[in-house]
C-alpha cells in the first residue's frame, strides 16, 4: 500500500516507534513495539497514546500496534469518521494500509466494541479476537455507567477497584489546563460515537455469530462502569467464545492490573497462533 | 430603553437537606420534589406576573426553555407564550428562546412560533437557544453536533418562514421532502430573532449578520462588556449599524422602597438563584463536544468562578445582580448602561424563591421609579461611551 507512515520515533530498549498514517481529513497517530504476530490494540475511552506497561509486556512476545481512534489522543478527528459503522471502515483500512494479514485483535471497553464490529463485518480480515471488558450491548437491564456526568472524583472511584492505583491513568494531582483541555478531547471523540445510542450498537447481539475468530472475553469482576453481564452475553453469542473473569480488578483493567491483563492476553494469543501454526510475523 | 420582563419560572420549594444531598436541581434532582398541588399553583402565580408585567408599561414578557430541572419549569416555552398570547395586548411575546440544539424537530418550531404570531397578532418575538449542557442528557442528543444542528435549525426555520414554496431540506441532521410552513407569520418576513451570547466570536458575528438581537446570560460586568464590544466590533466590519435595542443586558434586579429592606429581602432570593438554581457540575453544564477547544480553553482561563462560589457580595459588585432602593437600582444600571451600551434590559424580577407579593412589589418600584429615569437611554438617537 502507499508508503504514508512517517517514522519519527526510536526503538531502544523495547520502547514504541511512533508514526503517523495520513487519512483523509487528517492523521492518525500509532505507536508500534515487539516483535512477533502483530497484534492490533484498540484503546479503551482513557489511555489514548500512551505505552502503558500492558503494552510493554504484550509486546515481548508480540508486534503490538496501537493506533489512537479518530479524535483521540494524538489522531485528528476525521470529519467523516462519525459513527461505528464509520470507524469499521476506518481500521479496515488501516489494517490494509500496515499491509497486516490477519492480526490479532485486542480491543478494551470502547475499543473492544470496535474489534467486535470488524470481526462482525470482516471475521476473514481478522485473526484471534480479545474483548476485554467490551462495551457494544444494548443491555437496558445491565446499564453501563454515564462517564460523561461523573466529576473526575467520582470516575476514579467507578474506574478502579483500588483507587490508590488512580494515578497510572490520571497522573497529575491537579490537572494543567492543557490536561483538561486534552481530556474533553477524548471524551468528545468518545460522545461522537458513543452518546446515542449509549455506547453501543442496537443491532450487535444479532450480528455476533458471524465471528469466526477464535475468542476471549476477559472481564475484570468488579467492573462498575459496563457490568460483566455484557462480556458473559459477548461470550454466549460468539460462536465457541471463552470467558475469563480475573478478580480484585475495575473497569480500568490494564491499568489496575496490567500484569494479569497482558498474561491473560498473551497466554490465549500465543496458544491460537502455535495451533494456527502460521509463520510469524508473516506481513513484515 | 426597553424594558422585557423576564420570567425562568423555577421551583422554590427545594427539601430541606438540598444543600448536603443534592448536587444540582438539574436532571438528576427527582420529580418526587415536585408538589403537585404547589407546582400548580406557581405556573398560575407566575403567568400572573407576566400579564401584570404588561400592565405595570414592561415592552416585552418572556418565558424559556429548560428541562428536567427546578431551575425553569418550561419544558415547552411556546405553551407559555401561547398562555400569554390572548390575554395580553401590547407587550412583545417573547420566547427567548426555544432550545432549537436541543429539540428532535425544528420545523416544530417555526410552526409553533409562525401560530403564536397569529395568537399574539404580530407580537411574537423568536429566541434560538442551543439548550444548557444538561439537556442534551436529558433529551439524549449529542453534544458533539450542538453547534451544527442549532445552525441547520437555524436556516431551515428561516426558510421555512420565508419561502412561498414548497421545498425539500437536506442537511447533516436534518431531512424533509417537503417544507411547506401552513400558516405564514403575521410578521413579515418573520418574528424578530434574539440569540444569546457568551463569548463566542462566530455567534457575535453571526448576530449582526443577520441584524438580530445579541443578549448576554448572567455573568460579571467586566466580560459582559467584552461580549458586547465584540458584537460591535463585529458590526463595524460588516458596516452594519449596531442599533443598541439590538444589545439586551440580562440581569436580576429587585428594588424595594431602601437599600436596607431591599438586600434584607433580596439576599435570599438572589442566594437561591446562584447557589441552588444554578448548582450544577462541570459534566452538567459542558458536556462533551458542547464546548470548542477555543472556548473551552478560554473558560478555563476566564477565572470565571462557579455561581455557587460567588458571594451575595461579589454578585453585586460585579454587575451580575442589581438590588437596592428605586433611586440605588437607577443609579446603577445608568452605570451598567454607560459602561455595557445596552438599549434594552432583560429583567429577571421574579428571583429563586421570592415571594409573589415581593415580586409585584419590586416591579411596581421599578416600573414607577427606575423605567422613567432610564427610558431615554440607549437608543439609536442618544448612544453611549460603550459604543
Amino acid at each position: 500500500m502507499t508508503e504514508a507512515a512517517i517514522d519519527v520515533g526510536a526503538d531502544t530498549n523495547g520502547s514504541p516507534h511512533e508514526e503517523f498514517l495520513e487519512f483523509p481529513g487528517g492523521r492518525v497517530h500509532l505507536l508500534r513495539g515487539g516483535a512477533g504476530k502483530p497484534v492490533l490494540f484498540l484503546h479503551a475511552a482513557g489511555g489514548a497514546g500512551q505505552w502503558h506497561e500492558f503494552h510493554a509486556l504484550l509486546a515481548q512476545q508480540f508486534e503490538v500496534i496501537a493506533p489512537d481512534h479518530p479524535g483521540f489522543g494524538g489522531s485528528d478527528e476525521l470529519a467523516d469518521v462519525e459513527g461505528i459503522d464509520d470507524l469499521v471502515f476506518h481500521y479496515l483500512d488501516l489494517i490494509e494500509r500496515l499491509g497486516l494479514e490477519r492480526p490479532h485483535v485486542v480491543g478494551a471497553s470502547f475499543g473492544g466494541w470496535i474489534a467486535a464490529e470488524l470481526a462482525v463485518a470482516r471475521p476473514d480480515v481478522i485473526g484471534s479476537l480479545v474483548l476485554l471488558g467490551p462495551a457494544g450491548l444494548r443491555l437496558p437491564d445491565h446499564p453501563v455507567t454515564d462517564l460523561f456526568l461523573l466529576t473526575p472524583e467520582q470516575v476514579v472511584d467507578v474506574l478502579f477497584q483500588d483507587p490508590a492505583k488512580a494515578s497510572v491513568l490520571f497522573p497529575a494531582a491537579a490537572p494543567s489546563v492543557d490536561d483538561i483541555l486534552a481530556a474533553y478531547r477524548d471524551m468528545t471523540a468518545l460522545a461522537r460515537f458513543a452518546w446515542f445510542p449509549f455506547v453501543s450498537d442496537p443491532k450487535l447481539e444479532r450480528r455476533l455469530h458471524r465471528i469466526a475468530a477464535p475468542t476471549l472475553v476477559a472481564c475484570p469482576a468488579d467492573d462498575k462502569v459496563i457490568p460483566v453481564a455484557h462480556g458473559k452475553r459477548y461470550a454466549e453469542l460468539i460462536p465457541d467464545a471463552r470467558y475469563e473473569e480475573l478478580g480484585g480488578c475495575g473497569h480500568a483493567m490494564y491499568f489496575e492490573r496490567p500484569e494479569a491483563f497482558a498474561q491473560i492476553t498473551a497466554d490465549f494469543l500465543a496458544a491460537r497462533t502455535a495451533s494456527a501454526a502460521e509463520p510469524s510475523g508473516a506481513s513484515r | 430603553m426597553k424594558f422585557v420582563f423576564f420570567h425562568l419560572m423555577p421551583y422554590p420549594y427545594l427539601p430541606d437537606d438540598f444543600d448536603e444531598n443534592h448536587p444540582s436541581p438539574s436532571l438528576t434532582f427527582p420529580s418526587k420534589y415536585f408538589d403537585r398541588q404547589a407546582g400548580n399553583r406557581l405556573y398560575h402565580r407566575y403567568l400572573d406576573e407576566l400579564e401584570y408585567a404588561e400592565t405595570v408599561g414592561f415592552d416585552g414578557i418572556a418565558v424559556n426553555e429548560h428541562h428536567q430541572s427546578a431551575y425553569g419549569l418550561m419544558p415547552s416555552p411556546n405553551i407559555m407564550a401561547a398562555a400569554l398570547a390572548r390575554r395580553t395586548e401590547r407587550a412583545k411575546i417573547m420566547v427567548l428562546g426555544n432550545a432549537i440544539g436541543v429539540r428532535g424537530n425544528p420545523l416544530r418550531v417555526a410552526e409553533e412560533i409562525a401560530m403564536l404570531d397569529h395568537l399574539s397578532n404580530g407580537r411574537v418575538v423568536s429566541g434560538f437557544v442551543r439548550g444548557i449542557g444538561w439537556e442534551y442528557f436529558a433529551h439524549s442528543i449529542n453534544p458533539t453536533r450542538s453547534r451544527e444542528r442549532f445552525n441547520e435549525a437555524h436556516d431551515l426555520i428561516i426558510k421555512a418562514w420565508t419561502s412561498d414554496e414548497p421545498f425539500q431540506w437536506v442537511s447533516p441532521n436534518y431531512e424533509y421532502r417537503y417544507v411547506n410552513l401552513w400558516p405564514r407569520t403575521v410578521q413579515e418576513p418573520h418574528p424578530p430573532i434574539y440569540i444569546p451570547g457568551a463569548g463566542s466570536s462566530e455567534t457575535m458575528k453571526f448576530v449582526a449578520e443577520h441584524g438580530y438581537t445579541y443578549m448576554s446570560v448572567y455573568a460579571p460586568t467586566s466580560v459582559v462588556r467584552r461580549w458586547f464590544d465584540g458584537y460591535r466590533q463585529a458590526a463595524d466590519e460588516l458596516q452594519v449599524e449596531a442599533d443598541p435595542e439590538k444589545i439586551a443586558f440580562s440581569v436580576p434586579i429587585y428594588v424595594a422602597d431602601t437599600d436596607e429592606a431591599a438586600h434584607r429581602e433580596g439576599r435570599r432570593h438572589v442566594e437561591w438563584l446562584f447557589h441552588r438554581g444554578l448548582k450544577q457540575s462541570f459534566a452538567q453544564v459542558y458536556p462533551p463536544g458542547y464546548m470548542s477547544p477555543g472556548s473551552m480553553r478560554g473558560l478555563l482561563l476566564s477565572g470565571m468562578k462557579p455561581y455557587t462560589e460567588t458571594s451575595y457580595e461579589e454578585l453585586l459588585e460585579g454587575g451580575y445582580v442589581v438590588v437596592g432602593s428605586p433611586d440605588s437600582v437607577a443609579a446603577r444600571l445608568q452605570q451598567l448602561q454607560q459602561q455595557l451600551g445596552f438599549g434594552q434590559l432583560n429583567g429577571l424580577f421574579s428571583i429563586g424563591d421570592i415571594s409573589h407579593e415581593e415580586t409585584k412589589r419590586s416591579m411596581e418600584l421599578f416600573s414607577s421609579k427606575v423605567m422613567p429615569a432610564l427610558r431615554p437611554l440607549g437608543t439609536a438617537q442618544n448612544t453611549v461611551a460603550g459604543s
